[in-house]
């Protein structure tokens, strides 16, 4: 990738400006385009196998995640929490690791946001809402934490334990929300907590007189923010390097003076404090309460986030908009077209499908060249 | 830089490929001249093959489309930030009726009808709820209501007479049940079915729990499976997806259970022995009908054992002739108002 701080930045002098924009095309883009494209190209099948016409299928969905300002209000609603997760899961995949645990990262800072947004709902907005920001951040980042711990005190695969973390949150909410501290009392007949205050929440940025009922808030504003954020961290400050460093060999880089151990816990409560934003964003944003199970699996989709993005800033924005224009999109593609919503699902696993048989022949191609280091996953 | 450029054709690519059929497209969805009624159908994040109610009410809205003549979309939601969307997408396309399958979608049907108070909206087992949480009638809302406690009671005396006379493989004596989330439509089922085991035998074991989802199965087998080493010998489900791994457990370990919403003998043939049936399909056909007869009705509407909205469903072989007997007494003592099934928990 063209920021890669490479042991030789600029190369063999000879001719390299030829080459280069294939070379960046092959290692950039091409494989998301690929895939998204050759996914789109087989949804079409299952579209026709359904007995509908895919073409209009495809139109419905484009039209439904962007065909009016209130879609693209909506396909933004859905993008904001898939951007901040698949940062959560990038920052890690930079580090060298593979955050499974983004959406209970996500559900932990949603908690936190919400009760604590809900405890002091009577404080003024300029004192409860960086009270509700920063223990949303917090909370997930201190939840990161423990996997990268766990990992560097003890050696155990994070991705065990972002998974059983996952399963602790999940049965955690059921309590507090069903029928434990956090439940409301009158709670919608939904398990929910008690609604946060004013102050905490996030202001719908467009006027309704604008895109009546849109529900375009400013979270939006925090995403873009958290962007900026993860490419200034990784490609502008020492701990960046050093985490990528460690990303790319953890052994190279402790013989380089850098201890694995530390920047592993803190990969991953960075990681951790992306995601909790994201809860605490649907939390002030969307539901101005804390539902059980209102997540639905955003740590997930951001996996593939993440992946298709190939964990640069840009690929990840893309990416979480294509997923959240999808999300949106689905719906309105079955209102009109009568075209399940699921086949943006198959359209979704199509596209993972080609990201890993193209890691695994590189990792394949990797092994037949020698020994050298498998390029991590960039 | 280049990057960014090429990501931007990422972009471009993706939006061709979406829109590319633009101009050749169908333009489809325009209503034709005729004014047919439009109903547009929302499910909760069950979806619409949970084989339990969201199921009913699209084959209700099926059989509204064929039988009435009646234009129908039906939107599947993921999760419970789409619901105020997927109503609000309908109720901007000036769809006629639009439907909201599920108490969970109380708060978003509130919210998108007061937006829209020219639009017909229908909540099944629920009545629009402020952001407060407090239920209040619209002018524009039907709130479809039904009776699960009388169907609820049905599956239960069939039981209890199974249980009480060791029947088949019924040999403990021990009643259970698995709800979803302890919520009035799933609890009101429990509450008949328990109601109804405790007036034929009151020595008989009640066992309660909840899977705390509507959608894993994995989970409902795993109260199942704990269910069954208390010597459950009939399972009752209340969860929808989720319960169908209830039934699953039951299979697996060679006792009875009992469906739930939509007859589910076929689910685990020998192993579901009836199912208690609450007619979302009829429901939503009898809400649509009543828009195009302009005799739609704001507010509480009931469904119970008086206008068939509620009973229970196929016997399987192993069901002997004096439960059905019983149960078919009760059903006409409920029908009578002799029997009034509870509506709250005997055993929590």
């Amino acid at each position: 990738m063209a920021t890669e701080p490479q042991a030789s930045p600029t190369g063999p002098a000879t001719a390299p400006s030829v080459r280069q924009p294939a070379a960046q095309w092959a290692t950039g883009p091409a494989v998301p385009v690929v895939s998204v494209a050759f996914a789109l190209l087989v949804g079409m099948l299952f579209v026709l196998a359904s007995g509908h016409d895919p073409i209009s299928a495809y139109v419905d969905l484009f039209k439904g995640a962007f065909g009016s300002p209130y879609d693209i209000t909506e396909t933004l609603i859905q993008t904001i929490p898939l951007i901040l997760a698949g940062l959560a899961v990038a920052v890690a995949f930079r580090s060298g690791l593979f955050n499974i645990g983004a959406e209970s990262q996500l559900l932990v800072g949603a908690v936190a946001a919400g009760a604590v947004g809900a405890r002091f709902a009577s404080l003024p907005g300029p004192v409860l809402f960086p009270m509700v920001l920063l223990s949303g951040i917090g909370a997930g980042a201190a939840w990161g934490a423990i996997a990268g711990y766990l990992k560097a005190a003890r050696g155990v695969n994070e991705v065990i334990t972002t998974i059983m973390q996952n399963y602790i949150v999940v049965f955690v909410m059921h309590w507090l929300l069903q029928n434990g501290p956090m439940t409301a009392p009158n709670a919608l007949g939904t398990p929910a907590s008690a609604p946060i205050g004013d102050g905490a929440v996030l202001p719908v940025i467009i006027p309704n007189s604008i895109v009546p009922l849109t529900r375009l808030h400013a979270g939006i504003f925090l995403a873009i923010a958290a962007v900026v954020v993860f490419w200034f961290l990784l490609w502008r400050t020492s701990l960046g390097y050093e985490l990528r460093a460690v990303g790319l060999g953890a052994r190279a880089a402790a013989q380089a003076g850098i201890n694995p151990r530390t920047r592993i816990v803190l990969a991953m409560a960075i990681a951790g404090g992306f995601a909790g934003l994201a809860g605490m964003i649907q939390v002030s944003g969307v539901f101005h309460r804390v539902f059980d199970g209102f997540s639905a699996g955003y740590g997930f989709d951001a996996i593939a986030v993440a992946l298709l993005g190939k964990n640069s800033p840009i690929g990840i924005v893309l990416a979480a908009l294509l997923f959240g224009a999808f999300a949106r999109g689905g719906t309105i593609m079955q209102a009109n077209a009568g075209v399940s919503a699921q086949l943006v699902s198959v359209i979704e696993a199509l596209v993972l499908f080609v990201i890993a048989a193209e890691l695994i022949v590189r990792i394949l191609a990797a092994r037949r060249r020698g020994p050298k280091p498998i390029e991590a996953i960039t | 830089m280049k990057r960014v450029l090429a990501y931007l054709v990422l972009a471009a690519i993706v939006a061709a490929a979406c829109g590319g059929g633009g101009t050749g497209g169908t333009a489809g969805t325009s209503p034709s001249p005729g004014k047919a009624i439009k109903v547009g159908l929302v499910t909760d994040v069950g979806g619409l093959n949970d084989k339990s109610f969201n199921q009913a009410a699209n084959t209700g809205r099926l059989q509204a489309e064929k039988d009435l003549g009646l234009q129908t979309q039906v939107i599947e939601s993921k999760k419970q930030e789409d619901y105020v969307p997927n109503l609000t997408t309908f109720a901007q396309q000036n769809y006629d009726l639009v439907i909201a399958v599920g108490f969970l979608m109380q708060n978003a049907a509130w919210k998108v009808a007061t937006q829209f108070p020219n639009v017909k909206f229908a909540i099944i087992d629920g009545a629009p709820a402020n952001d407060k949480g407090d239920t209040a009638n619209l002018p524009n809302v039907a709130n479809l209501f039904f009776k699960e406690q009388e169907a609820g009671y049905l599956v239960g005396v069939i039981a209890a007479t199974m249980a009480k006379n060791k029947v088949g493989k019924a040999t403990h004596n021990t009643l259970c049940s698995m709800g979803g989330i302890p919520i009035p439509p799933v609890d009101h089922y429990i509450a008949g079915y328990q109601d109804a085991i405790k007036t034929i035998d009151p020595s008989a074991t009640i066992i309660n729990g909840y899977s705390n989802d509507f959608v894993d199965q994995q989970k409902g087998k795993e109260v199942g499976l704990n269910h069954i080493s208390k010597n459950c010998d009939i399972l009752f489900q209340v969860a929808g997806g989720s319960g169908l791994g209830y039934i699953a457990a039951a299979k697996e370990k060679g006792v009875y259970a009992i469906g739930v919403d939509v007859d589910q003998i076929d689910v685990a043939p020998g192993t579901v022995i009836t199912s208690a049936i609450k007619r979302v399909d009829k429901a939503v056909y009898d809400t649509s009908k009543s828009v195009k007869d302009n005799s739609f009705k704001a507010g509480d509407n009931f469904f119970s054992a008086t206008n068939d909205g509620v009973g229970y469903g196929k016997l399987d072989s192993v069901v002997p002739a004096d439960a059905k007997a019983a149960a078919d007494k009760a059903l006409a003592d409920i029908k009578s108002g002799a029997i009034k099934p509870k509506t709250d928990l005997t055993v929590k």
